[in-house]
């Protein structure tokens, strides 16, 4: 298992979850420190006042134009990170098309559909697998392959692993011309009881 | 969780989008055209209404407690949603192999039901545990047995990255053989 063929199992959550999880505890945070606030634990003069306290609203009023400055300050930071959060996990999962070669006047990019296309074909004629789905992940200059099969009752897994590394993996590599490709394999085992009748073109 | 998290972390950082703009457009508004002030957000109702509260006051209580609650939600909501991937032994170093614990379980289930003496069965499945619950008609003891057996003897053909506790319980039940 590499590091770029884990990466390929699936999309990360991993930048939703940092984020969700920091505005949790920032809100949890704010919440406690009200509450203890207000329970007398920092001083039971300061539990009795006024929520908008009289000597943070005269230095308001005494630094006019700090105050604001740090309003907008405030305002524009988490306009920013919302803007750039929603963005980013709106964003779909890039489908990368793979360039084999990058000398000028010799480009040569391979579309993903193509790749994809060919991929499934081949996993899809190992014996114990009636469907196959594959993707791309990753950028055009480091690919990798995601792969998901569907497994017929009773087939063997490690007979399906042999084949599809042996052969279709194999040609994969090939035709890019590399020595390695991270590859992420989802299995469903017994997904159907039988094989599914040949795709027709 | 998951999909939660999904659904939920756009909405989260429109959110604070909006929030965030809110904040620039009324403070530029009260700085540049301090007559147009409020623009949009009727802040200075909202501090009127503010005015004469206390920390003790069980309206900012109220309004804490609900942040809290929701801010935990959300806190609970980032940390639980993880994968629950199955990972297999890797046969060859640049390749990873997964499967989802439902369909582990739906493996599991089909080679218990296989069982004559078995009536029917559930089968819950993570990476570490599986658990069977299984009914028959027979004395539950000779069922478990060969239960367990099958098992693990599927296991062993099921080349896991790690080797999941499995516990297998028999009821008998009542009924017409």
């Amino acid at each position: 298992m590499s590091r770029r063929s884990r990466a390929a199992v699936a999309r990360s959550a991993g930048g939703d979850r940092t984020l969700t999880t920091v505005l949790g505890l920032v809100l949890v945070a704010a919440a406690v420190l009200a509450l203890l606030v207000g329970a007398g634990v920092f001083g039971s003069f300061r539990a009795q006042r006024p929520l908008i306290d009289p000597i943070a609203v005269q230095w308001a009023t005494d630094h006019n134009d700090a105050t604001r400055w740090i309003a907008l300050g405030i305002g524009l930071v988490l306009f920013v990170v919302g803007l750039w959060w929603t963005l980013r996990s709106l964003r779909p999962e890039p489908r990368p098309d793979v360039s084999l070669s990058e000398v000028p006047g010799e480009r040569l990019t391979v579309e993903h559909a193509a790749i994809c296309d060919a991929v499934r074909h081949d996993a899809e004629t190992i014996e114990g697998v009636s469907r196959a789905r594959v993707r791309l992940v990753g950028t055009p200059m480091r690919p990798a392959l995601r792969i998901s099969l569907s497994m017929v009752e009773g087939s063997d897994v490690r007979d399906v692993w042999a084949e599809l590394d042996g052969r279709v993996l194999a040609r994969a590599r090939e035709a890019f011309s590399v020595s390695a490709l991270p590859t992420a394999v989802r299995l469903e085992l017994d997904a159907s009881s039988a094989p599914t009748p040949a795709r027709v073109e | 969780m998951r999909l939660l998290l999904r659904v939920l972390a756009p909405l989260l950082g429109l959110v604070l989008t909006v929030v965030g703009l809110a904040i620039v457009v009324e403070t530029v508004t009260l700085w540049v055209a301090p007559a147009s002030s409020p623009l949009v957000v009727p802040w200075p109702a909202w501090q009127a209404a503010a005015e004469g509260l206390t920390w003790q006051s069980g309206a900012v209580r109220g309004t804490a407690i609900v942040v809290g609650v929701v801010g935990l939600f959300v806190l609970v909501l980032g940390l639980v949603a993880r994968r629950h991937d199955v990972y297999l032994a890797d046969p060859v170093p640049e390749v990873t192999v997964t499967t989802s614990p439902r369909s582990l379980a739906r493996a599991v289930g089909h080679e218990v039901r296989s069982h004559s003496d078995v009536v029917s069965a559930s089968v819950v499945a993570s990476a570490k545990k599986i658990t069977v619950k299984a009914s028959t008609l027979d004395p539950a003891e000779a069922v478990r047995d060969d239960v367990r057996a099958r098992v693990d003897e599927m296991l062993a053909r099921l080349p896991l990255a790690r080797r999941p506790r499995v516990s297998v319980s028999v009821t008998t039940t009542q009924g017409v053989k």
